[in-house]
Formats: C-alpha cells, sequence, structure tokens
C-alpha cells in the first residue's frame, strides 16, 4: 500500500509538469491557425501532381497508401503475425477439434428473445451497408479499409451476443472458410503491391502506375476483407465456451 | 474560451494516460491491465487528432474538393499526418489487444488464475 502511495505522488508530480508545459508553455502547438510545414507539403502535393501520386483526392488515403505505403504494408503484416499468435496459443489438436464439435453440436439451440433478435439484424444489416460504403469509397470520402474491417468486426460482435456463436457456425461462418477469405484479402493486397513490377516495370508499391483509382481501391478492399475476416477468425475461436475448452484441455491432461 | 477548452480537453487526455500507466504499474490482475492499457492508448489516439486540429472557421477536412480554390483548401484543411497515424495505430492496437486477451485467457484455463503474482509463483515452481 506504501509502494502505491508513492508510485501515485510521482504520477501526480509528473502530471503537474506535463499540464504545466501544455498550457502555460504550449510545447505541443495546441489551437494554433497555422499548419506545420509538413502538414501544408502533403495538403499541397497529394493531388498537384498528376501521374506521380496516387490519384487520391483524401489526403490521409493519400499518405497511408502513397507517401507512407511500405509502413502501412507491413503493419498489414503485424497484424498478420498477431492473429496468427493468438490462433497458434489457441490451437486445438485434430482430435480435440472433433470433440468440440462433437460437444458444441449437442448444444441446444439457443438465442435470445424475438425483440433483441429483430433489432439486431436491423442493425447489422445497417453497420454493413456502413462499413462496406466506408471501405469501398476510402479514396474518395473519409474511410479507408482499415475503418471499414473495424466496423464490420463490430457488427460481428453484435451478431454473436444476439444469435450465439453455434447458430453462425451452422449456417456456414466457420473458421475455415473466415480463414480462407482473411487469406484472400491478403492475396488481393499482395497482388496489388506487386502488379507495377511486373506489368508496368516499376517498383514494389507503386500503385501510382495502375490505370486510375484502381491500385488504391484494391488496397482498400483488400485490407476491407483482411481486417474483416482476421478479427472475426479470432473471434471465433474465442467464442467457444469456456467449459467446452476447460473439459477438453482437462481430457488430454488425464491422459 | 476556446484555448480554455482546448486546455481542459488536453489535461483529461493526459489525466488518462497517466491513470492508464499508474494502472499497468500498480494493479496486478492482468485484465485490469489490459483494460489500463487500452484506456491509455486511446487517450494517446484522442491526443494526436487534437495535435492535428486547427483553429480557424469552418474547418475543412483533408478531402481536396472541386469547388473550393486550392488556396483555400490549402488554409482551412486540418493537419492530415496524424490522422493517418492514429488510423493505423487504432488497428494495431487492436491486435495487440486480441494478443494479450488470448495469452490471459489460455493461462487461466490452463491454472485458474489471472493474477501476475501467482503467475510468477507458478512459472517458478514449473523451472524448478
Amino acid at each position: 500500500m506504501k509502494r502505491d502511495a508513492i508510485v501515485a505522488i510521482f504520477f501526480l508530480l509528473a502530471f503537474l509538469f506535463v499540464s504545466y508545459a501544455v498550457t502555460v508553455k504550449n510545447v505541443l502547438g495546441l489551437g494554433e491557425a497555422e499548419l506545420r510545414p509538413l502538414g501544408e507539403f502533403y495538403l499541397s502535393h497529394s493531388f498537384a501532381h498528376e501521374g506521380l501520386t496516387s490519384h487520391s483526392p483524401e489526403v490521409v488515403t493519400a499518405i497511408v497508401w502513397n507517401y507512407r505505403g511500405f509502413d502501412t504494408l507491413f503493419e498489414t503484416f503485424v497484424f498478420f503475425l498477431a492473429i496468427m499468435g493468438a490462433l497458434s496459443v489457441l490451437r486445438l489438436t485434430e482430435e480435440q477439434a472433433k470433440i468440440v464439435r462433437e460437444i458444441e453440436g449437442r448444444e441446444p439451440h439457443r438465442r435470445m428473445d424475438i425483440i433483441v433478435r429483430a433489432t439486431t439484424k436491423l442493425v447489422v444489416i445497417m453497420i454493413v451497408s456502413i462499413s462496406a460504403s466506408i471501405a469501398l469509397h476510402g479514396h474518395i470520402t473519409p474511410g479507408g479499409g482499415f475503418q471499414g474491417g473495424s466496423a464490420m468486426a463490430v457488427a460481428a460482435l453484435l451478431l454473436f451476443a444476439a444469435f450465439s456463436k453455434f447458430t453462425l457456425e451452422r449456417k456456414g461462418l466457420t473458421l475455415g472458410h473466415t480463414m480462407s477469405a482473411y487469406a484472400i484479402g491478403l492475396a488481393l493486397i499482395m497482388v496489388t503491391v506487386l502488379a507495377p513490377l511486373f506489368l508496368y516495370g516499376g517498383k514494389i508499391l507503386e500503385i501510382n502506375l495502375l490505370p486510375g483509382e484502381m491500385g488504391l481501391f484494391n488496397l482498400d478492399v483488400g485490407e476491407y476483407t483482411a481486417v474483416t475476416f482476421g478479427f472475426l477468425t479470432v473471434f471465433l475461436i474465442l467464442g467457444i465456451p469456456e467449459w467446452i475448452f476447460k473439459n477438453v484441455l482437462r481430457r488430454e491432461m488425464n491422459d | 474560451m476556446i484555448s480554455f477548452l482546448l486546455a481542459y480537453i488536453t489535461l483529461t487526455l493526459f489525466a488518462m494516460m497517466f491513470l492508464g500507466i499508474y494502472g499497468v504499474a500498480t494493479r496486478s490482475n492482468l485484465i485490469k491491465k489490459i483494460i489500463m492499457l487500452n484506456i491509455m492508448g486511446d487517450a494517446i489516439n484522442m491526443l494526436f487528432i487534437l495535435i492535428g486540429y486547427r483553429l480557424v472557421f469552418p474547418v475543412f477536412p483533408p478531402i481536396y474538393e472541386k469547388h473550393i480554390t486550392f488556396r483555400e483548401f490549402l488554409s482551412r484543411a486540418v493537419d492530415p499526418v496524424p490522422q493517418a497515424l492514429v488510423l493505423t495505430a487504432v488497428v494495431i492496437g487492436m491486435a495487440m489487444n486480441i494478443l494479450l486477451t488470448t495469452y490471459a485467457i489460455q493461462f487461466y484455463r490452463l491454472h485458474g488464475t489471472v493474477d501476475a503474482r501467482d503467475m510468477a509463483e507458478i512459472l517458478r515452481g514449473e523451472d524448478g
């Protein structure tokens, strides 16, 4: 307890120092009418130089996939690694997966009452269409693949809560399907990134060589699919009920 | 007035940030640690967006449109760089979250605890 108090006082002092620096000295440059030179450079160059940049009037998308393309590409792989890490920790052997499937098949058809189900259906349809519009218009309006994918993951979570995971799995949303969709999204990104190299004789990720807005559109759609189904894959595995999982793990320990 | 509001929001975000660090440092429950880490990350992201804000009226999003002149666009649009940074940071934060939650859940399933002190003892016992 004494150590906690010392830590708390130390943090309070640090907070006072930071608040002095921010409010009195204004070290962050908050609330200024002038733009930073770097931001002004991006604003004035993202659309002005036809042919050199990715034809996007939306400066954020232009930065994310054009000026800073490699960063975004490798962040996609960081995401991939995180999901692969989660999958490998929660991995079941083939026998265990068979047992889990057996127990889940015997589960009764549980779901919430009709008001929750009807509302969830309406809301999910709205969220899915909004997320699709965010992702597919990402190069013209605010938005992009990442944001659309995150919105779509929320819709999936709502479905999980209202209809239970078993209903979704019986309708065909199994682990194999979501993982294949995730792989398709990643493949679309890789094809778009490598296309300038093989088709137009450019460098890797030089998407301004592709005709029109095709490069940005493909990358947005690929990112949308990848983020959506990456999250769904992990949700499906995390959604296995606790008692089933413990049962399976214990049975292995007893052997 | 507007500078007072900006300072108020900024200080709230900084307070949230320090609260997050404090929680990560002092709580021993892993789930609480993860929640505090999330609070800290969200506060930092909000702070980034606030840094990119520009005190002009009316202020535009950084999207070039045909019906405004280029000079007006430059003098009105907000800074796009922090937005582009936060955009990817949010998704990576969510991925990191998934990984941490997965580890915590798996540890709970195997050993029946998510307390960091118990965890250290269990791991020490397995080594010896």
